[in-house]
């Protein structure tokens, strides 16, 4: 029987749509796709109603599913059409391509690239610099991924001699919007037979054309009509080229085996972007399922502009409809401009840009992301064989003899010993992915040591959610990286950021952390917050103190924390004045909380030195928050920046009669909050609050003394009865006459003036 | 020779444009080139004849593209940009090559009035003869109008915006009306109008959203990398010395990569390796500003420096050219001083003068 070849685009809705109709014309008997030949029992599930598009064939190997490789199909991949085409016709379909296993095994075999495979960098679309992350494309790329390791880009090749710049656009013009149908087929594959002269193959790629020659020439035999071939347009030559099948079973020797695994897992429209690493992606998801949807259609060009429109009116830009006229006719001036069929992607973009978005290339960046990437996530049969991931969990469980329990438990770890460590690596991990299993119990407390406790429960809901985490990674440590990224990417501020990272470096998780480092270092430069500076300093410190018991490096963190607490000492003085009292007192708190974790950190000396500056002169700022400005004196004296006698002729400059009295109290509540036992041994100290509380006016005196008693109230009875007998005799016999004479001139006084009060109240009495 | 101090952009380029001339493909009505030959112009490249083409301006070609393709179509062209990016270069260019003609420009500042955007009166005439359109003064916008040419306006947004409303009508009727005389000059085709402005000056006026629609906008980008603008800043300030009779020390070559360094880092609020992000200050840290920087410390070198240009003799310009804002801008370069200059050791001199300077 006769064989048609369909030199096709991974992902391309034009091939897509070409494809569709050239099928419909041929009608085939059998239609056979690349695609890794183990899983073609799985193809009828494609039909099922409940399996929506992104989805990807997941393949894996049994005992290690960090070991995986994908074959992911948007709603406009010419396999997935192909495949839905031959299920709804009643022809036969049939993947062609080598079986999974051999392309894991093949991955496994290529050294130091393992570790890399686990296709999970992605996830993060947050600002990663697209091409970043080129780390396994081999493992992600599958079906496609392995063109990309060729020794050339044979699209490029073309497009360049076509006189375009960029390769896509080429692709784009020539097949996805040329909605015309017609021998382009033919032409694609004559040309790639060109290229594919003067290029030495990589011995894997022979085998897998070699695999697919065979799979072919079997299918005609046996067919009853024409048969179809739909592979990526690269492989096109290699197939239509007559080998004697001999040979063929001769190249296929020597294929790596491993045991795998495949199965259809959900997949995220977002991982499909060629900038999230994997290999055979596109630039733009949100605009191949565009073209797709609107294929054939004279308005897709207005519906994309309306797109942006909305997405800008959502942002409060006014857009008018004249304008996206303006816009549609510059795309089409600017496609003539450069000889092209259709306005493409890149003279609508060009186009909105200088009409819709007033030239501002910033803001098309940011509203790229969601044009671009899309957000959809697929869905796949309830009955579909459990994920990688959750097996990869269950068998770390055994592993770590951790069973699930709906029960609730307590469980200690010690993290000095390997399963001890091992144990709370699963808990963290699973916790990094929201799957909260357990619970830990002194979370505030634990850092720096080596004990954790946990409280155990397992929801059965646990499992739906790592089968929804699938799309992250295959395995536990992937996923959970892959996620947490995901979440940093999301977190609003500066603390909470740090908080991620501190949580990544628990699960250890290195990629997610550096990247999260990354994140918190750019984050930091663009705050100019210093409350929120100040308050990312402590849990990064704490971090750093608490990664000594994990097997991270965290001496990045370090630095960090140390430049914020450099820059948000550097804009102290501006942060400090005009505070209301709520605000000066959470800035208080940062700089109590920025100054113990530099501490915790042994911050290095120049650090220090910045820092004591700027809580020197915020000491003697007189136009700073006065409750600040105490803190800031305590930290010093505390730090022994201050001798004892300068904190006095501190204490008695600020709070002498000169400084208003309001700003004087919430000077000494700021010096003394936290640190009220001071008053009690420290002389020089209460004697120099006592004798300004010995100047100010009595009426002075009872509006503040509710925070007199603040500062105080800290102290317990003991405590306070010890301050009271070190104020009334502690201080030299000047004050010792004065403080139990002048009590017994008061009440003679007293009495005087009551004794009348009295009488006269019971002389009044009956009368009224 | 001649004496004329500076030729126009079409007296200049005369042979390219005549070379380009020849294209074949079909051009706009009132075009004298076809867009195509336009953006060869633009570009650099080859004339259909073989003549070469000197590239006019080094940047994206999309840019460009967007500019030609929004004057091809019956829309303005609005080019932003900070100063120094090449706006009113191109926009001359576009003119020359489009009508031939660069000259119908109107300045644009806070005193331009509607009589020199639309049209005057002579009064003579008008007297004598009473209103006729022998007693109209032509502006160049009216000129463009009649002759079906492009006419410039620099600066826009320095304009009142009464006097930028003006234009609207202009723009979407492509009539000017004249009221006095009960009739409307209606534009001839090819005629369009390129409007220049500083996308990052406060204190202008911003156009009203009515005439902004009427605008494609093109925002012309500062330099890509820090050699392409270490060598356009050492080429005019070269220029520049030998104009103000300066000397130019050697070594100068190693101080404009520092300054540029540092101002290309604060603008772009990252360090060149992009591993540390930075806070940006307010003012725009253009090309032309870090010109200006090097002429002031080339100026202090030769009269109180002996002609030795360092540091010292830079510090304070750059301050002035960083600090425009006393309190927020001054944080934003301590900040930048203390987290990055600090810690290289090439930069020792800068972050001790820098230091002093504030």
């Amino acid at each position: 029987m006769t064989v048609h070849y369909f030199p096709i685009r991974h992902h391309g809705p034009g091939s897509a749509a070409s494809l569709v109709g050239a099928l419909d014309e041929l009608r085939p008997a059998a239609v056979l796709i690349e695609g890794p030949a183990d899983a073609g029992e799985l193809l009828p599930a494609l039909a099922s109603d409940q399996m929506k598009p992104p989805i990807a064939l997941l393949c894996y190997k049994k005992d290690d599913p960090s070991l995986a490789a994908f074959w992911p199909f948007a709603e406009y991949s010419p396999e997935y059409q192909a495949a839905l085409w031959a299920l709804r016709n009643g022809a036969q379909a049939k993947f062609i391509d080598l079986p999974s296993a051999a392309a894991i095994g093949h991955d496994a075999e290529e050294a130091g690239r393992d570790e890399a495979g686990d296709d999970n960098e992605d996830g993060d679309d947050d600002g990663e610099p697209p091409g970043a992350d080129q780390a396994g494309p081999e493992t992600d790329g599958a079906s496609g991924g392995r063109d990309a390791g060729r020794p050339l880009d044979p699209i490029g090749r073309l497009a360049e001699a076509a006189g375009y710049e960029d390769g896509e656009s080429w692709w784009c013009d020539l097949l996805d919007q040329n909605p015309a149908p017609g021998p382009v087929f033919g032409a694609v594959a004559e040309a790639m037979g060109e290229l594919r002269t003067d290029v030495e193959l990589d011995p894997f790629e022979a085998k897998r054309e070699a695999h697919m020659r065979l799979r072919v020439a079997e299918a005609a035999r046996v067919a009853d009509g024409p048969v179809a071939v739909v592979c990526g347009a690269w492989h096109v030559p290699a197939l239509a080229a007559k080998v004697p099948a001999a040979a063929d079973r001769k190249t296929l020797a020597g294929l790596p085996r491993v045991k795998s695994a495949v199965t259809w897992a959900p997949w995220a429209e977002a991982r499909l972007a060629s900038g999230t690493g994997y290999g055979a992606g596109v630039r733009a998801p949100g605009w191949n399922l565009h073209v797709w949807r609107t294929w054939g259609r004279e308005e897709s060009n207005a519906i994309w502009l309306t797109r942006i429109a909305r997405l800008l009116r959502e942002r409060g830009h006014d857009i008018s409809p004249a304008s996206l006229i303006e816009a549609e006719r510059l795309a089409l001036a600017l496609a003539a401009l450069r000889d092209r069929p259709r306005a493409g992607f890149e003279e609508l973009r060009e186009a909105s840009v200088a009409c819709l978005f007033g030239g501002d290339d910033l803001l098309w960046r940011l509203l790229e992301k969601e044009l671009l990437l899309g957000d959809q996530v697929g869905e796949v049969p309830p009955d579909t064989e459990a994920a990688p991931l959750v097996k990869d969990v269950r068998r770390i469980q055994r592993e770590v003899r951790l069973k699930p329990e709906a029960m609730e438990r307590e469980l200690a770890l010690d993290l000095r010993s390997e399963s001890g460590r091992k144990r709370s690596l699963l808990l963290h991990r699973l916790g990094a992915l929201e799957v909260p299993w357990g619970e830990l119990l002194d979370a505030g407390r634990s850092r720096g040591t080596f004990r954790e406790n946990w409280r155990l429960r397992w929801e059965p809901e646990f499992t739906v959610a790592l089968v929804e985490r699938v799309v992250w990674g295959s395995d536990l440590e992937g996923a959970a990286s892959a996620y947490l990224t995901h979440q940093m990417g999301r977190a609003g501020s500066l603390d909470a950021l740090a908080q991620a990272v501190g949580d990544a470096v628990a699960a250890e998780l290195s990629e997610a952390w550096t990247q999260g480092l990354r994140l918190l270092e750019a984050k930091a430069a663009l705050t100019s917050d210093v409350g929120q500076l100040l308050a990312a300093v402590a849990p990064l410190a704490a971090t750093v103190r608490y990664g000594q018991a994990r097997q991270v490096d965290t001496e990045p963190l370090r630095a960090l924390a140390e430049r914020l607490a450099v820059e948000a000492a550097l804009g102290l003085r501006h942060a400090a004045r005009g505070l209301d009292d709520a605000a000066a007192g959470s800035l208080a708190a940062g700089l109590r909380g920025a100054d113990q974790g530099l501490r915790l950190l042994e911050a290095g000396p120049e650090t220090m030195a910045v820092w004591f500056a700027a809580l020197e002169e915020l000491v003697d700022d007189s136009a700073a928050a006065a409750f600040a400005a105490g803190c800031a004196g305590q930290l010093l004296y505390t730090a022994e920046r201050v001798t004892p006698a300068q904190a006095v002729a501190l204490l008695e400059r600020r709070l002498s009669p000169g400084t208003e009295v309001a700003w004087a109290a919430r000077f000494l509540e700021g010096f003394f909050t936290s640190q009220a036992a001071r008053l009690i041994y420290d002389t020089p100290l209460r004697v120099a609050v006592d004798q300004w509380l010995r100047g100010i006016s009595a009426e002075d005196f009872l509006g503040h003394l509710p925070l007199f008693r603040r500062v105080l109230s800290e102290l317990d009875s003991m405590e306070r009865k010890r301050l009271f007998e070190a104020v009334v005799r502690g201080s030299g016999p000047a004050r010792l006459a004065g403080a139990v004479v002048l009590p017994a001139d008061v009440w003679a006084a007293h009495l005087r003036a009551v004794a009348p009060l009295l009488a006269g109240a019971q002389e009044g009495g009956p009368d009224e | 020779m001649t004496d004329v101090l500076r030729l126009t952009a079409e007296e200049t380029y005369a042979s390219e444009l005549e070379a380009l001339l020849e294209d074949s493909g079909p051009r706009p009505t009132g075009w004298r080139l076809t867009p195509k030959a336009v953006l060869t112009y633009l570009l650099g490249g080859q004339a259909p004849g073989g003549a070469q083409v000197s590239p006019k301006y080094v940047g994206a070609r999309r840019l460009m593209e967007t500019a030609v393709a929004t004057l091809a179509t019956d829309r303005a062209l609005l080019l932003m940009g900070v100063p120094g990016t090449a706006k009113s270069w191109v926009s001359e260019h576009l003119a020359a090559a489009i009508s031939g003609d660069s000259t119908l420009l109107i300045q644009c500042t806070a005193g331009t009035d509607e009589t020199q955007v639309r049209y005057g009166w002579n009064y003579a005439q008008l007297l004598a003869h009473g209103p006729s359109e022998e007693a109209l003064v032509a502006t160049p916008l009216m000129r463009a109008m009649r002759e079906g040419a492009l006419c410039r306006m620099e600066e826009f947004t320095r304009l009142g915006s009464d006097v930028q409303d003006t234009m609207i009508t202009v723009l979407s009727e492509k009539v000017l009306p004249v009221p006095e005389l009960g009739m409307a000059l209606p534009a001839r085709r090819g005629f369009n109008v390129i409007a220049t402005a500083n996308n990052r000056d406060k204190g202008v006026n911003e156009l009203s959203s009515a005439l902004k629609r009427r605008f494609n906008v093109v925002v012309l980008p500062l330099p890509a990398s820090l050699d392409e603008e270490v060598g356009i800043v050492s080429r005019r300030v070269r220029e520049l010395a030998t104009g103000l009779d300066l000397p130019v020390p050697r070594g100068v070559e190693e101080q404009i990569k520092a300054v540029l360094t540092v101002f290309r880092e604060l603008r772009s609020g990252a360090t060149e390796d992009n591993k540390v992000t930075l806070k940006t200050p307010s003012g725009t840290l253009s090309t032309a500003e870090a010109i200006g920087t090097l002429v002031g410390g080339l100026s202090h070198a030769a009269w109180f420096a002996d002609g030795q240009l360092g540091a010292e003799q830079l510090a304070a310009s750059m301050v002035g050219a960083i600090v425009k804002d006393p309190v927020q801008d001054k944080a934003v370069l301590e900040e930048y001083l203390e987290t990055v200059l600090k810690k290289r050791n090439a930069y020792s001199q800068y972050y001790g003068a820098l230091n002093d300077a504030l």
